[in-house]
């Protein structure tokens, strides 16, 4: 065993064949912001054998105050955050096969995504990509570790199959309501996603390892109030997922993107959003960008992008006909 | 008597409690969870992700009971 780990070696919960242990694992992040970013350098710097990074976007000047990973070169370099965390990762470990892939992770491509994984990681944005992640762990057994952080509050909580409440037994695919809470509309401080995914990364270590005392409560941090609580949660006697149904894997649910022919514009659809409060949503807007509605839409520009949004959640997406990125906007911004 | 515990951005809706501080009600008989958020606590629904009643999601429409334990949480997607 080389030195490099000799640190956690001498960790009595890892020792020799713990290490070994990382060594023979694969684990999957999904997503590589603040969360994905902490949560690979330490796992590749642990000497984890595969480590595959999926996210869809570029790296951007206000993603530098919190996504460890990256820096001005790479902005410059014009590089999507899968690239850069794998060219990265590979000089901080050249040991640890890294595999970056520039992806929409979507209900058509994540089983291949996850082939081959021990535990897959969230280092998402938003929740309908959670709710598949959660549908593909129960489906193919896989452990999965749930991390969010906005502004200076976080939650995490590891998702057993068959052993523990899954992530739709407390966060079901249609609340009726809108305005979701996202880094982009609510503000985030570096520490709270610094420590949602040193926990995460913890949890994936002692699955791999096979010790230590797994996180089955949902872990509640505010570090700017400094309250940290533990919340014991149950399984949801209706829970599709946890009786073998797979809504979001199946396509049924999820945000849907289409390009407008001709018009250079793409509509994109969430059917979980039945209502949205423009009040709501203007609120958390106008911290970024310029907002102006009625009762019938509400007119957003951002970054010279401009999407007019309905109150069914229906959302157009203006001057571009690229619809992963219309996904991206009305995840940032609407949040799903 | 029942326990309420505000997270994260919610905390703005009873600033007078301290970190970590539950707000304990008593309530009459039959009321709803959508009635303690909207008509008590003066929270908008929209701005309510998850309900969980003595660890066990509900939805608004749940009818709570003495010496429940109530946490209501925003939707946090930030990652």
């Amino acid at each position: 065993m080389i030195d490099r780990y000799s640190r956690q070696i001498i960790f009595p919960g890892i020792g020799e064949e713990g290490q070994r242990k990382l060594g023979d694992g694969c684990v999957v992040i999904i997503g590589c912001g603040a969360l994905g970013t902490i949560i690979a350098t330490s796992l590749v710097r642990a000497g984890v054998g595969k480590v595959r990074i999926i996210d869809r976007d570029f790296i951007e000047y206000h993603n530098l105050q919190r996504q460890v990973l990256f820096d001005e070169d790479d902005i410059l370099n014009g590089l999507p955050k899968a690239i850069a965390a794998e060219r990265h990762l590979k000089r901080v470990n050249s040991s640890v096969e890294i595999e970056g892939i520039v992806a929409d992770v979507n209900y058509t491509n994540i089983e291949r995504f996850v082939r081959g994984a021990d535990i897959i990681l969230d280092g998402l944005d938003n929740f309908e990509t959670r709710l598949l992640i959660n549908d593909v762990s129960l489906k193919h057994k896989i452990p999965w570790v749930y991390g969010g952080a906005i502004s200076s509050f976080g939650m995490t909580m590891t998702i057993i199959p068959g052993e523990t409440p899954c992530f739709r037994c407390f966060s079901p695919a249609s609340t009726g309501r809108g305005t979701v809470l996202t880094c982009d509309t609510a503000g985030v401080i570096s520490p709270i996603p610094f420590i949602i995914g040193s926990l995460q990364t913890a949890e994936a270590i002692k699955i791999l390892v096979g010790a230590g005392e797994l996180n089955r409560q949902l872990i509640c941090i505010d570090v700017w109030t400094g309250s940290f609580d533990r919340l014991e949660t149950a399984p949801r006697h209706d829970c599709p997922a946890c009786q073998g149904t797979y809504e979001f894997l199946d396509g049924r649910f999820g945000v849907r993107a289409t390009s407008l022919c001709g018009q250079n514009s793409v509509q994109v659809l969430n059917p979980k959003i039945e209502r949205l409060s423009f009040k709501e949503l203007e609120a958390h807007l106008k911290m970024v960008g310029k907002v102006t509605y009625n009762e019938f839409m509400l007119h957003f520009d951002v970054d010279g992008r401009e999407m007019v949004i309905f109150p069914d959640g229906r959302a157009i997406v203006k001057n571009t006909t690229d619809e992963s990125l219309a996904r991206g906007l009305y995840a940032k911004y609407i949040g799903t | 008597m029942i326990e309420i515990r505000l997270y994260a951005t919610l905390g703005r809706y009873r600033p007078e409690l301290k970190v970590g501080e539950p707000l304990f009600l008593n309530l009459d008989q039959g009321t709803t969870v959508k009635r303690v958020l909207q008509e008590v606590l003066g929270i908008p629904t929209e701005v309510v992700k998850t309900v969980f009643v003595n660890g066990i999601y509900r939805e608004l429409d749940h009818v709570l009971a003495d010496g429940d334990r109530v946490g209501i949480f925003p939707p946090v997607a930030g990652g």
